[in-house]
């Protein structure tokens, strides 16, 4: 199982508009291409979760996770906002990309937690940051998850 | 979607978000690794937003919200391919296939808890 096999282009955006944590939460879940509804939901389980402290790792990278019954499967998607917003992340500097995670209560893939600790992995590796800095397209995101082979 | 099924799909997420924190060692040892969270204080808050939004429900909902959630763990589950993911029994073909039932509070004619219709 590597990450790749997670993401699609629909899911990923290089230019997050948010300036504030919830407008970048709510662009994210956009990404999934939810009903409104379900939406609205993810966004309060997410924004509880990161009320029990930041999903902000450190190096510029928060990785936003719950378990939510609005979906049926693992989702994931990636942003990027170019300015970077105040997460509240451990090491308290500004964060820049963002990986969403949400997977169904009970998953029979049991995909969850491996993709989680894969995503924590992929943001220490050396030079990630610049990396995802210098991303022009959504391809090239998915190639360079490729490249590092995790 | 009706409000009460909206309140009761929150608190299931909020259930399993503690259950893992509580009883999933792995899920915990992620959370605390990477995340560095403090898992007792996690489950105090996620107990006291339970309490608050159990008593946003109606007290005929909430009672028997209790009544199956101590009988049977998870008193929400949703309908995936007209399968209830409670008992996994086949849930009526003209309530299975629409979200729009959503708007209406419905229970699984075989085990009592509470439907959610999964979107496609």
């Amino acid at each position: 199982m590597q990450l790749r096999e997670f993401f699609n282009r629909e899911a990923i955006s290089l230019n997050l508009k948010g300036e504030t944590q919830d407008d970048i939460l709510k662009e994210l879940i956009g990404l999934l291409n939810l009903d409104e509804k379900s939406e609205g939901i993810l966004f309060k389980m997410l924004k509880r979760r990161e009320n029990l402290g930041s999903t902000g790792i450190g190096r510029g990278i928060a990785i936003p996770h719950c378990r939510s019954l609005v979906v049926n499967r693992l989702r994931v998607a990636f942003g990027r906002k170019p300015e970077g917003v105040d997460f509240k992340a451990i090491d308290g500097q500004p964060v820049y990309n963002f990986f969403l995670i949400v997977a169904p209560p009970l998953e029979v893939s049991n995909q969850y937690l491996p993709v989680l600790g894969k995503v924590a992995q992929f943001a220490k590796e050396p030079g990630i940051a610049e990396r995802l800095r210098e991303l022009k397209t959504p391809d090239e995101f998915l190639q360079l998850l490729e490249e590092k082979g995790i | 979607m009706h409000p009460e099924l909206e309140i009761l799909l929150q608190l299931q997420d909020l259930k399993a978000q503690r259950r893992e924190l509580e009883e999933d060692h792995a899920e915990r040892q992620v959370e605390v690794q990477e995340f560095n969270i403090d898992v007792a204080r996690a489950i105090e808050e996620l107990d006291r937003k339970i309490q608050e939004m159990e008593e946003q429900l109606s007290p005929a909902i909430r009672s028997r919200y209790r009544r199956i959630s101590e009988g049977r763990g998870r008193a929400v589950v949703p309908v995936i391919n007209g399968i209830c993911y409670g008992c996994f029994e086949s849930i009526p073909t003209a309530v299975a296939g629409d979200i729009r039932q959503n708007a209406t509070l419905r229970h699984c004619e075989h085990c009592g808890r509470f439907l959610y219709i999964l979107p496609g």
